[in-house]
């Protein structure tokens, strides 16, 4: 075993809101080659027939207004453009036209093909370009944030594509339910922003595991002291609020929410962890986000091993049932530890939400029966911890 | 080791009076629907359905997540005791005589 998996204790997962992996990281392409983002020539036809073309032009704030369309049936377009072909034929070229469905607004519409430059994300771009990053993590469903996330928690969605309430069903527990109660138990936690933020995973989770929780104080303070889980969830702050202790911006990154305070947010995050030494030398920190937020990404999600459920054409709203066979759209994840060689290109491997609790449950209980079938045939992750000397030439974040 | 400068952003990115998104919206609902299995005591008056901004939101978020909490501690709290009343004594076909044994159990929160 390498020395750098000898070392580790503990997986700390933060997920963000809503970017595509070309809107954020398609840029790097031009410094690093290897990785599959944008050659400055992928367009979208708009509604007109004219090419919209992919722009070094996305903003922080108050350009992707309307919030664009991610769920099920908006995505299915973005994907499939309205082929009707059999078997259908998925091109990634109807992303302007989803757009345009929501304004009405040619000129508006072509926005959703604009993407950040590298200097734009110096947090993002640094962790990309530093440790790992995949060119193939996806979300696990083409649809919206809650069933999303349900596979980082559960390995599974049962069933939902939409973000309606679901309820667990035996005999899939969550990844926490699992370290805590194994024998001997580990310790595993979701750390929200605060109260006012609090979790996605209210109707499951905290309604009856409350002790599960903690606030990002807490976490920060546990990094300090250290005495992190061995797995730690962490959440964004979903709104922007104010508390006893002032304004609280959000920092989810989803629109159109400011995306310079998700950077600040992901700067702490790992900064909270680099600043402890034992930490850092034994934490591997899993930056990902649930999905691509109606935002334009070139790569065709591939098709996967289903997990057992389907969706009715009713609830899929596209007139087609859906088996939980092809993931959703492309995303950005990044893996952080100083036992990962620098610049580290992930590719051939395809990873999705179901390939956390997977590597968690494999890293701590071993062999677990009761997955999903998605979960259980998902690439892992920690192998990426190569290393048998860790590096002392990781960056540091300085929060103006 | 390189020193990355991570700038914070500006003071008129906070606008908590921004319309809720589809995922706050949808967040809501679900906090509804575990607000509704709480003590009555703890629920707030709040219609959900009526919050139409971020700030709205977080200050519902926030009561509702209180309220979990404080169900889960209520819930733990040692129970008070208390003697329930012991039944009148009957005469019935069988029996040796003598009531029944009264009870002591836990009052409800």
């Amino acid at each position: 075993m390498p020395v750098g998996l000898d070392h580790l204790k503990h997986i700390v997962v933060l997920m963000m809101e809503n970017r595509s992996f070309d809107h954020m990281l398609g840029a790097l392409k031009a410094r690093d080659p290897r990785i599959d983002g944008l050659t400055g020539n992928e367009t979208n036809p708009d509604t007109q027939g004219e090419p919209a073309k992919v722009q070094p032009l996305a903003e922080f704030q108050s350009q992707l207004d309307p919030d664009p369309d991610h769920h099920f049936p908006a995505v299915d377009l973005q994907i499939f453009n309205d082929d009707n072909s059999n078997p259908r034929l998925a091109s990634m070229q109807g992303f302007v036209k989803s757009y345009f469905n929501q304004q009405r607004d040619v000129r508006h519409s072509h926005k959703i093909m604009y993407y950040f430059p590298p200097e734009k994300l110096p947090v993002l771009t640094t962790l990309a370009t530093e440790f790992a990053v995949f060119n193939r993590w996806f979300a696990s469903i083409p649809g919206p944030t809650v069933c999303n996330r349900a596979f980082a928690h559960y390995g599974t969605s049962f069933g939902q594509v939409s973000m309606d309430i679901f309820y667990i069903k035996e005999p899939y527990k969550s990844v926490y339910e699992r370290l805590i109660g194994a024998n001997p138990p580990h310790t595993a936690k979701i750390y929200y922003y605060d109260q006012s933020s609090s979790t996605i995973e209210i109707v499951n989770l905290l309604q009856h595991q409350p002790q599960l929780f903690a606030t990002y104080d807490q976490f920060l303070d546990d990094c300090k002291k250290g005495i992190l889980p061995d797995y730690s969830f962490v959440e964004p702050n979903y709104t922007d609020h104010t508390t006893g202790s002032g304004e609280e911006l959000a920092s989810d990154q989803h629109p159109d929410h400011n995306v310079q305070a998700g950077e600040v947010f992901t700067a702490s995050v790992y900064n909270a962890i680099k600043q402890n030494d034992d930490l850092w030398q034994s934490t591997a920190l899993l930056i990902a986000y649930d999905e691509h937020g109606g935002i334009y990404d070139h790569v065709v999600p591939p098709a996967c091993m289903p997990d057992g459920f389907v969706a009715s054409p009713n609830d899929t709203l596209t007139g087609r049932e859906f088996r939980f066979d092809r993931l959703g759209v492309r995303v950005p994840a990044v893996l952080v530890s100083p036992w990962i060689p620098k610049g580290t290109v992930v590719d051939g491997r395809v990873f999705e939400h179901a390939s956390i609790p997977n590597t968690a449950t494999k890293f701590f209980l071993g062999d677990y029966a009761p997955r999903s079938p998605r979960e259980a045939n998902s690439e892992t992750f920690l192998d990426l911890l190569s290393l048998n000397v860790m590096r002392t030439d990781c960056p540091d974040f300085n929060i103006g | 080791m390189a020193v990355i400068q991570v700038p914070r952003p500006p003071k008129e990115a906070m606008n908590p009076d921004r319309p809720v998104s589809t995922l706050l919206r949808a967040q809501l609902l679900h906090f509804h629907a575990v607000e509704k299995n709480l003590p009555t005591r703890l629920r707030t008056k709040t219609y959900v359905h009526a919050i139409k901004t971020e700030r709205e939101a977080a200050d519902y978020i926030r009561q509702v997540t209180e309220a979990v909490f404080k169900a889960h501690a209520g819930s733990a709290a040692p129970k008070s005791r208390r003697r329930t009343r012991k039944p009148p004594a009957q005469d019935t076909p069988g029996d040796q005589g003598g009531a029944a044994a009264g009870t002591d159990s836990s009052s409800t929160p």
